[in-house]
């Protein structure tokens, strides 16, 4: 037991104190922030500051068309108004799109019937942000100038064309509580990346250290003295606790920054985002399982790997249950109950993630949880079991890859 | 007085190659052990299993005049052929980790260190980290860390492979050192000529097997003195006795391999009759002469 402890300590400190745990412990969270911050101010700004004509045979419904596109003062746009509209217009702004001296323009009839079509050319046709925009602008525009029509107020018409919102509210715990589908997708999406980053990045970085100690031959000495399975779990435990500070840094960094100003204008309205207790224990829980088994899978791999290169190849291997669950982000993230969602979140490569995207956007029934986490736990075993064999005999083979039915072999040894 | 290692007839085969083939040897305190043989014999095979890296197919290891166990690995220093250290550690606390590692308690281990770096001349590098440092600094640094915890038994694979003249005068010295404080010491070098003055006794293995083992006087009482150097001035007529077998002139300074059982006393008596001699020398037969003599093969040093 001292032995594990001191090869965990040495291997914690030096991590520590090494340059990539300062780098991603200040970099990740700056990453973070800005594809937030990217995606969200995309999303806000995409189709603004364009400039469109809105020709049209009735003139007040251009002008209103006009009013409405111009209500939306996030869009930025400039709109022309092109009315009464003759075809020998309509080859003019053909002209002018070609030229880009427009970005579009729309092009309304109304037949004496009140019945509109409307055509939208421009140069780009999947900017779908632009499409609903102008299709939300258009029915808003017919209606109230058919209320108009009706000897309606314009007073009146405002009030009742006026847009409602909707406020979105989770139960959790047999309470209704204040969220937001957004707030959450993003806690959901933070949490599971964060998740998967860490597994990963300290699963490799187990590999990394069997490897940079085989290629120094330190294991003869090490060996002298300790056993292989102390060497192992020690440098499980001493990379593990890495892991657990750096996440620990960004916690307190995270509980730091949502107490400040800057962060309460932020968190506001639709970015409201929920962490619960439970939440974080689960996060831990899961965090360690799938360390255990992705750190010790890296662990027997690069055992059986000559140098830092022959190991990289193996990455891709493991990242396939990490793709597979991200491809199925907004699926799980919109069908946390389905059959698929259950059985990815159940599946132990995929559980970390996959259960995480589900607990933040529903709690799943706990049943599942524990059948995860069994599973989970199950298969950690088996990997330790397979790994620490493969790990005993593979330190000490130099010179060249074992292959796989070698390393079938050295699972029946001892 | 139990040995401090005694291997009985201990075997290991990996895959479809015998490594070890009941090889028996006892080392005493207070001696120098060569387990001497060509590269790819089987000596990092048999040590690997003294200090339980690996465990033997059949035979039995005692350490310390007991049977093998992990507590007695405290009481060995082990010197491996791929030396290693971790490169990102500072020298100090690498040395500490070793010794705690060993069952030093931490100040303990940070006062030797400190010591034994002032003995080897490396004190200055102390606080730099292991990659910083040339490779025959690298070298004593392992080597303090063989000995921190003061061991009873110290194992060294080719411990002056890639020292400097120097150094490795330097380490002898420790070493014997050390085998006077009553410490047993196990080399294990396929350099026969590095280690030959050193040794008390010796086991020589060639693929797996002992071939010869026993203390360096009696194993080299076995072979004759058949080797004669001559220094000499004057008639070099001396060179068709009768008791030579064969020679190499290089004029003034003859080597000469004597007939079996030949009297060299009377070859000396002719060559002073006619040429004035500098220098007769009678030499014992060296191990690695030894070792081709009795395998019949050359060694690849």
């Amino acid at each position: 037991m001292r032995d594990i402890l001191l090869i965990a300590r040495r291997e914690y400190q030096e991590q520590v104190r090494g340059r990539a745990f300062k780098i991603t412990t200040i970099l990740i969270p700056v990453i973070f922030a800005a594809i937030i911050a990217i995606s969200v101010l995309a999303g806000k700004y995409s189709g603004s500051g364009k400039h469109f004509v809105v020709a049209a045979n009735n003139a007040a419904l251009a002008e209103d068309m006009r009013a409405q596109l111009l209500s939306d003062k996030d869009a930025n746009l400039t709109v022309d108004i092109l009315a009464p509209a003759s075809d020998s217009d309509r080859e003019k702004l053909v002209d002018q799109v070609s030229q880009k001296q427009i970005d579009g323009y729309l092009w309304l009839t109304q037949d004496a019937n009140g019945q509109t079509t409307a055509i939208y050319a421009g140069r780009s046709t999947g900017d779908f942000s632009t499409a609903s925009r102008l299709s939300g602008a258009l029915d808003k525009a017919i209606l109230e100038q058919q209320l108009t029509n009706r000897g309606l107020s314009s007073d009146t018409v405002t009030a009742l064309t006026k847009g409602v919102k909707i406020k979105t509210r989770q139960v959790r715990d047999g309470r209704e509580v204040d969220s937001s589908t957004l707030g959450s997708f993003f806690a959901a999406y933070v949490m599971a990346f964060l998740l998967t980053f860490t597994v990963m990045m300290y699963g490799m970085n187990v590999g990394r250290s069997v490897i940079q100690e085989k290629t120094s031959r330190i294991f003869e000495v090490m060996l002298s003295t300790v056993e292989p399975k102390s060497m192992l779990a020690g440098k499980l435990i001493g990379i593990g606790a890495v892991g657990l500070t750096q996440l620990a840094i960004w916690a307190a960094a995270a509980a730091i920054f949502s107490s400040t100003a800057v962060a309460a204008t932020l968190m506001t309205g639709e970015f409201q985002i929920h962490v619960s207790i439970p939440e974080i224990i689960l996060f831990a829980v899961y965090f360690l399982l799938g360390y255990a088994l992705y750190s010790t899978l890296f662990a027997g791999l690069a055992a059986t790997c000559e140098s830092e290169q022959e190991l990289q190849q193996y990455a891709p291997l493991a990242a396939v249950p990490v793709w597979l669950s991200f491809s199925m982000i907004t699926f799980i993230m919109s069908n946390p109950n389905s059959f698929w969602s259950v059985a990815v979140s159940l599946f132990p490569p995929c559980a970390p993630i996959a259960m995480f995207l589900r607990i933040a956007s529903q709690f799943p029934p706990i049943w599942q949880i524990a059948l995860s986490l069994v599973l989970l736990l199950l298969s950690v075993v088996f990997v330790v079991w397979f790994s620490s064999r493969i790990y005993r005999i593979g330190i000490l083979m130099y010179g060249k890859r074992a292959t796989i039915p070698e390393m079938l072999r050295w699972l029946r040894y001892s | 007085m139990a040995a401090v290692v005694e291997l009985d007839r201990i075997s290991k085969s990996y895959e479809n190659k015998i490594a070890v083939k009941d090889l028996s040897l006892r080392i005493e305190a207070g001696t120098m052990f060569g387990l001497l043989g060509p590269n790819g014999a089987g000596k990092t095979s048999s040590i690997r299993m003294m200090v339980g890296i690996t465990m033997p197919d059949s035979g039995t290891v005692n350490l310390l005049g007991k049977p093998f166990t992990r507590e007695s690995l405290k009481q060995i220093g082990y010197l491996p052929e791929e030396r290693g250290l971790y490169k990102k550690m500072k020298v100090m606390d690498q040395l500490i980790f070793m010794g705690e590692l060993r069952g030093l308690d931490k100040t303990v281990a940070g006062k030797r260190a400190h010591d034994w770096c002032e003995r080897l001349q490396i004190l200055d590098a102390a606080q730099k980290k292991t990659e910083e440092l040339s490779k025959g600094m690298q070298q004593k640094i392992q080597f303090i860390s063989t000995l921190l915890h003061d061991p009873a038994l110290v194992i060294m694979d080719e411990p002056f492979s890639g020292l400097d003249p120097v150094n490795a005068v330097l380490l002898q010295d420790v070493l014997v050192d050390m085998k006077k404080q009553g410490k047993a010491i196990l080399f294990s070098t396929h350099r026969m000529d590095q280690v030959e003055k050193l040794c008390d006794a010796i086991c020589l293995v060639h693929r797996g097997e002992a071939v010869l083992s026993g203390g360096m006087r009696e194993v080299k009482s076995r072979y004759e003195r058949n080797r004669v150097i001559i220094d000499f001035e004057g008639d070099n007529a001396f060179l068709q006795h009768p008791s030579i077998a064969e020679f190499k002139d290089y004029g003034g300074h003859v080597e000469i391999n004597l007939k079996p059982h030949a009297d060299a006393q009377s070859l000396l008596h002719a060559a002073a009759e006619k040429a004035t001699i500098y220098k007769f020398e009678l030499m014992e037969p060296s191990l690695e002469e030894i070792f081709i003599n009795t395998v019949g093969e050359k060694v690849d040093a």
